[in-house]
């Protein structure tokens, strides 16, 4: 059974209609992506599966249950969590508090094993635990973010455009991290990217939606070695 | 040869002057210096006036003393109306009249609880004490069921912050002809008839015992609001949803249970707040719409969201309005304190203590 399960949503803001009929599966332990040009329509869809907006038409499934009228924190609850694109720290807490809020749900008293698990992947944020996260720069915020989301050792990882307003040697970074983490047994994740290439390099499976819309489906080599999806949204 | 430092003329379209520009990223911490003289300046001025008025340094160490009494009361109502606006986003209007539910309610249960001897120096009885306690809830409640029937559904509903303010405004009036339907709009005092000496303390300072024993229990409050917001996880919680509060709700944290929370610390602190100048002044219908300018002074003054701004504004707005009495009628005095804000927002219009904006 596919752990998330989008089956044929129409989603948009007020009247307006962004996604028409789209579907999309992520099974367990999987990387996906999903790519497009902007305005496409992909980070309404990450929006509307983690329940920032409800869609007027179609399910969400996770984990066998419907979730398409959940809140977000509900989602979170039954294990999914969300890295947004902007505005995806606390600036006013320190790194350490950001990763304690991501772990707010937490009833057990394991806090301080898992931002031990924490600073073991991401040492620089250990250096910097005290620090305002405000102060950090973009890559150091992603991290932040990152670890956050991982703090209550979700089953699946939602990830808007990881890259954006990053330099390259970041970029790298950041997608060297999301491997790692999803190694051996780590959460599955479902990423939204600009910079489809590196994207699907590491990707099992990947959707590119253009006009909010499914276009192409297929395995990340695949997509990665269309020729028509090449010319399309590759960049050539 | 052009001079970098020349403003005037630099010419409409070349952009901020050079000093601007060196500063930029250090402008936040590099604008509260003037704005900390600033206000030095204005205390020294009022001294220089109030000893041209022929006031004695006696008296105005008194005023000023006085004043960072009344700051401290003022303090327990600017912390709960700057954690309300930094959570929830909107002024507040009816706080003030939050307080003076507290400071009638106690008053309700003062007349049935026993304790009325006065203790030490102090002008209260143990009743006064119990009654505040008591009353804080009270006000909680009031603050949560005004929320809950007002400002929530406009929440649901995406409502613009001008009309989270109106409504505020609607419930301001509402709870004051509450408190007219049930005690009238006569004057009460909490112990009508007693005498209140005050103690005489070095460099000739008169003070009556009972506010210093306010300004201390403002401290020892504000102090523990302080613990709850930088230890506690609900604290961290508040200070997370009054930073971002859409991530907030990212990060599985229950913001409407983090409103209610903010509601119940701020209510409960304007009972305090209530109390406290009931038992300074007097009780009467109009106590709380009086504070309120002084109130959103001293919090916008400290930076609206910054509880140690709220503290800290709180304090400066009390001894400028005491202090200003020495030269001026005490009548004009929320129009220093509004003066003063104006002041403080033309310097550093963030205020003093909030970041300067990320």
């Amino acid at each position: 059974m596919p752990l998330l399960e989008v089956d044929g949503i129409t989603a948009g803001y007020g009247d307006s209609e962004i996604l028409h009929n789209v579907s999309m599966r992520v099974e367990p332990g999987e990387i996906v992506s999903i790519i497009g040009p902007n305005g496409a329509g992909k980070s309404t869809l990450m929006k509307a599966v983690f329940g920032l907006l409800h869609p007027k038409s179609g399910t969400i499934r996770f984990d066998g249950h419907d979730i398409s009228r959940l809140e977000p924190y509900q989602i979170v609850e039954r294990g999914m969590c969300y890295v947004p694109q902007v505005a995806n720290v606390f600036t006013e807490l320190t790194v350490e508090e950001n990763l304690e809020m991501g772990a707010f749900l937490l009833r057990e008293g394991t806090l301080d094993e898992r931002k031990g698990r924490i600073y073991d992947l991401f040492p620089r944020l250990k250096e910097r635990r005290r620090q305002r996260a405000g102060k950090m720069s973009g890559g150091e915020r992603q991290m932040v973010a990152m670890g956050a989301a991982l703090m209550l050792d979700p089953k699946l990882v939602l990830m808007d455009e990881p890259s954006a307003g990053l330099s390259p040697v970041m970029v790298e970074m950041i997608f060297e991290r999301i491997e790692e983490i999803n190694r051996n047994d780590g959460p599955a994740m479902l990423i939204v990217e600009q910079n489809a290439r590196l994207s699907l390099k590491m990707s099992d499976r990947g959707y590119v939606l253009a006009a909010g819309e499914n276009r192409f489906e297929g395995t990340g080599p695949g997509l990665l070695n269309d020729p028509e999806v090449g010319r399309l949204y590759l960049g050539g | 040869m052009t001079n970098e430092n020349a403003t005037i003329a630099a010419g409409p379209d070349a952009g901020p002057p050079a000093q601007e520009r060196v500063s930029k990223e250090g402008a936040v911490g590099n604008n509260r210096r003037p704005l900390y003289l600033a206000i030095l300046a204005v205390f020294v001025l009022f001294w220089v006036l109030g000893l041209w008025a022929g006031k004695s340094t006696t008296t105005l160490l008194n005023l000023t003393v006085e004043g960072i009494m009344l700051g401290g009361i003022l303090a327990l109502g600017s912390m709960g109306l700057t954690l309300v606006y930094g959570v929830l986003k909107f002024a507040n209007f009816a706080h003030g009249d939050l307080m003076t539910i507290g400071a009638f309610v106690a008053f309700a249960l003062m007349q049935v609880l026993p304790g009325s001897e006065a203790i030490a120096s102090f002008s209260f009885g143990w009743g006064l004490l119990v009654a505040m306690v008591l009353a804080a809830p009270v006000v909680a409640a009031v603050a949560l069921a005004v929320d809950f029937l007002l400002f929530r559904p406009l929440r649901r509903r995406g409502a613009s912050v001008v009309l989270f303010t109106m409504a505020s405004l609607a419930a301001m009036f509402f709870l004051r002809s509450v408190i007219y339907l049930i005690w009238g709009a006569d004057y009460h005092f909490f112990y009508p008839g007693r005498a209140n000496p005050a103690m005489h303390l070095p460099f000739g300072i008169t003070l009556q015992a009972d506010k210093i024993f306010i300004f201390v229990l403002a401290l020892v409050v504000v102090g523990a609001v302080w613990i709850l917001l930088e230890r506690t996880r609900m604290g961290k919680a508040m200070r997370a949803t009054a930073n971002n509060p859409d991530l907030a709700q990212v990060r599985g944290i229950n913001t409407e249970r983090v409103i209610q929370w903010t509601w119940i610390i701020g209510g409960s602190m304007a009972a305090a707040g209530g109390v406290m100048y009931g038992l300074a002044s007097q009780l009467r219908p109009e106590m709380g719409f009086v504070l309120l300018l002084p109130l959103f002074a001293g919090t916008i003054l400290g930076g609206i969201g910054s509880p140690l701004g709220a503290l800290v504004g709180a304090l400066i707005i009390g001894i400028a309005f005491q202090l200003s009495s020495g030269f001026i009628d005490p009548t004009y005095g929320p129009g220093v304190a509004f003066l003063l804000m104006i002041l403080v927002l033309i310097i550093r219009p963030q205020g003093m203590f909030t970041m300067g904006g990320d």
